[in-house]
């Protein structure tokens, strides 16, 4: 009796908490479908609507070329964060280097200072090199947010590969390059993937250095959702369907991570 | 094929020494095996001569060639690791033809080769398996398969049957001694199991606290141990070694009287193998006590006694039976060799 009252007490805390996060998405994607006249209804019955998606990607909103821009400003990213700090990332978990820890924790550091507070020198570099408003700017700001963390990440699926296939290599007639490109990136390879979705997360996401570094050419979509607040009031129903646009794609990433998060491709290296 | 020459060669991790500086030559197309209790640098030492280990000082030379300085793969060695070092992502086949691959080997070649070394070691049915669906046998044959395709001037091994189970171990033993005989390639091997020490190697270096303290045949170690570590680590069942005292040419100890050929002296340890002494009804016997255990091995069975601090063993007939705490008499054999050291410093007396 004890045990299943605490057992449907914990069922009944799950409930709350899943229904307190899962509102507001539920929500959004209600009132992506209705017409404005609904968008203020909790009420289930509403007449669905493709509208919103069409009028948020014609003109004045043009979500096109913002949808460009994030789609734009995050490959690019990754491209560049992921690849140099998969090299990082294995230098840091192989070489005994004097001060190495000390770098790392440095390294890692950057990720302790909050955005606002050097968002007005980013902004005020930016305007001298004039890269405001570019998608480079975005870019390189970007890459200093992410790099850190891919780096402490990839480090932790390099630092579990065992180095005996690594030496193993090394013997059979392979360089160091050769080592890392036959052996460690295959195998870390579930664990660089994971990392690359979250580094595209992390930038798909980045709201505060868009949004001061970006005014109108290099707008991204979570800026953009902004300009739904117009004088008229919240354009809720436009807004969930850019929302909507916004969190599809990292659905699905999300769901990509989580089947290989947990797939092990050290598997038979070793005993 | 190849000579290699270790020259004074000293390892250090910051202030601990782990091999302190020391030489030794492995002869052309020998088969040397470094055995030791673990920690005992045995492995570093092997490491050092693969060059995944820097030395600190002293030189390493193959062929006559100084190669501290290269990297492992200018070194013309192939290497069999404790847990095989395998390609997880690679299957047999890749595994094995990726040394030739590296050395620009062509593909029909490769092809060739890989085939022909799988069905040595009686891997050609598994060729397109990952390493995940072998057995750890089988893993240690692609390990071997892989070391040995390209014929290298040196094998190194460090210890690549202790992840076997017992049976398969002795299966593997003979191989790799087959296959050494076939290859007459110079051979490293690294283990902490006396057996495979002793039937394996052409020398044996007995390492402790990173230095070879002794380096010689299997059979020279096992009838004459340079000192106490080498006598009580080598033989299964180990040597019996008796703490006593020499008086009056006498080895004296709790219920052990043994005439030997040294001067009046304490702290002295009595070495004798198991196999060196007889069962006998004698109570005048050399060593004397009562029955402490019987350990039946299938084609003999151990006797142990004890008598105060002295506890000896000897091999018996399988069929010999007693009961426990009777009394029990323990004499040398005829020629039976008896050892002698030092206590204190473990050195032999004789």
């Amino acid at each position: 009796m004890k045990r299943s009252l605490a057992y449907f007490g914990e069922r009944a805390l799950l409930v709350l908490i899943s229904v307190i996060v899962l509102f507001p998405i539920a929500w959004m994607f209600l009132t992506a479908f209705k017409q404005p006249r609904d968008a203020y209804s909790l009420s289930l019955n509403f007449e669905p609507t493709l509208q919103n998606f069409v009028t948020v990607f014609s003109e004045p909103w043009n979500l096109g070329s913002m949808v460009m821009n994030s789609v734009i400003v995050a490959t690019v990213t990754v491209a560049i964060a992921v690849p140099c700090a998969a090299l990082a990332a294995y230098s840091f978990s192989r070489f005994r280097v004097k001060g190495r820890k000390f770098l790392f924790f440095l390294i890692l550091s950057t990720q302790f200072i909050p955005a606002v507070v050097i968002v007005l020198p980013f902004f005020l570099m930016f305007r001298q090199l004039d890269l405001l408003d570019t998608r480079i700017a975005l870019i390189i700001v970007n890459l200093a947010i992410v790099t850190p963390f891919v780096i402490w990440m990839i480090k932790g699926f390099i630092d579990a590969i065992p180095t005996d296939s690594e030496e193993a290599a090394m013997i059979d007639g392979a360089s160091r390059l050769r080592v890392i490109k036959d052996i460690v990136l295959p195998m870390a390879a579930p664990g660089i993937l994971t990392s690359s979705i979250f580094c595209f997360i992390l930038t798909w996401n980045e709201f505060l250095f868009a949004l001061i570094l970006s005014r109108r050419d290099a707008v991204t979509l979570p800026v953009g959702l902004v300009s739904f607040r117009t004088e008229r009031g919240d354009l809720w129903e436009l807004m969930s369907a850019a929302g909507v646009m916004i969190t599809v794609p990292i659905f699905i990433m999300a769901l990509f991570i989580q089947k290989h998060f947990t797939r092990g491709m050290t598997a038979g290296a070793v005993k | 094929m190849a000579e290699v020459r270790l020259v004074d060669i000293e390892k250090k991790y910051g202030n601990f020494l782990a091999v302190p500086k020391q030489s030794l030559t492995i002869h052309d197309g020998e088969f040397l095996v470094l055995l030791g209790p673990s920690g005992c640098g045995k492995t570093t030492t092997m490491r050092m001569i693969a060059g995944l280990e820097d030395i600190t000082s002293g030189d390493i030379l193959i062929k006559g060639e100084r190669i501290n300085d290269k990297p492992p793969k200018d070194r013309d060695i192939a290497m069999v690791f404790q847990n095989y070092g395998l390609y997880p992502h690679m299957t047999v086949r890749q595994n094995i033809e990726y040394p030739l691959k590296l050395r620009g080997v062509s593909r029909a070649d490769r092809k060739t080769r890989v085939q022909e070394t799988a069905d040595k070691v009686e891997l050609g049915a598994l060729l397109e398996r990952r390493p995940s669906e072998l057995s750890g046998g089988q893993r240690q044959r692609v390990a071997l398969a892989r070391a040995i395709v390209r014929t290298p001037s040196i094998f190194l091994m460090d210890e690549p049957l202790s992840n076997l189970d017992a049976k398969l171990r002795v299966t593997m033993r003979a191989e790799l001694k087959h296959l050494h005989h076939e290859l007459g390639v110079t051979t490293v091997y690294v283990t902490h199991d006396q057996m495979e020490a002793m039937t394996l190697a052409n020398r044996v270096a007995v390492m402790r606290e990173g230095k070879i303290v002794q380096l010689d045949t299997p059979k020279k170690i096992y009838a004459e141990p340079a000192d106490l570590f080498v006598a009580g680590f080598i033989g299964s069942p180990s040597m019996n070694l008796i703490d006593g005292e020499v008086s009056g040419g006498v080895f004296r100890a709790d219920g052990v009287e043994i005439p030997v050929t040294l001067e009046d002296r304490k702290g002295v340890v009595l070495g004798i193998r198991p196999e060196e002494l007889a069962i006998t009804q004698d109570a005048s016997a050399a060593i004397s006590g009562k029955l402490y255990a019987l350990e039946l091995t299938g084609e003999s069975t151990l006797v142990t006694l004890r008598n105060g601090t002295t506890s000896a063993c000897a091999r018996g007939h399988a069929d010999f039976e007693a009961d426990i705490d009777s009394p029990c008499h323990l004499s040398p054999k005829d020629g039976a060799r008896i050892h002698l050291f030092d206590r204190a410093s473990g050195e032999r007396l004789g």
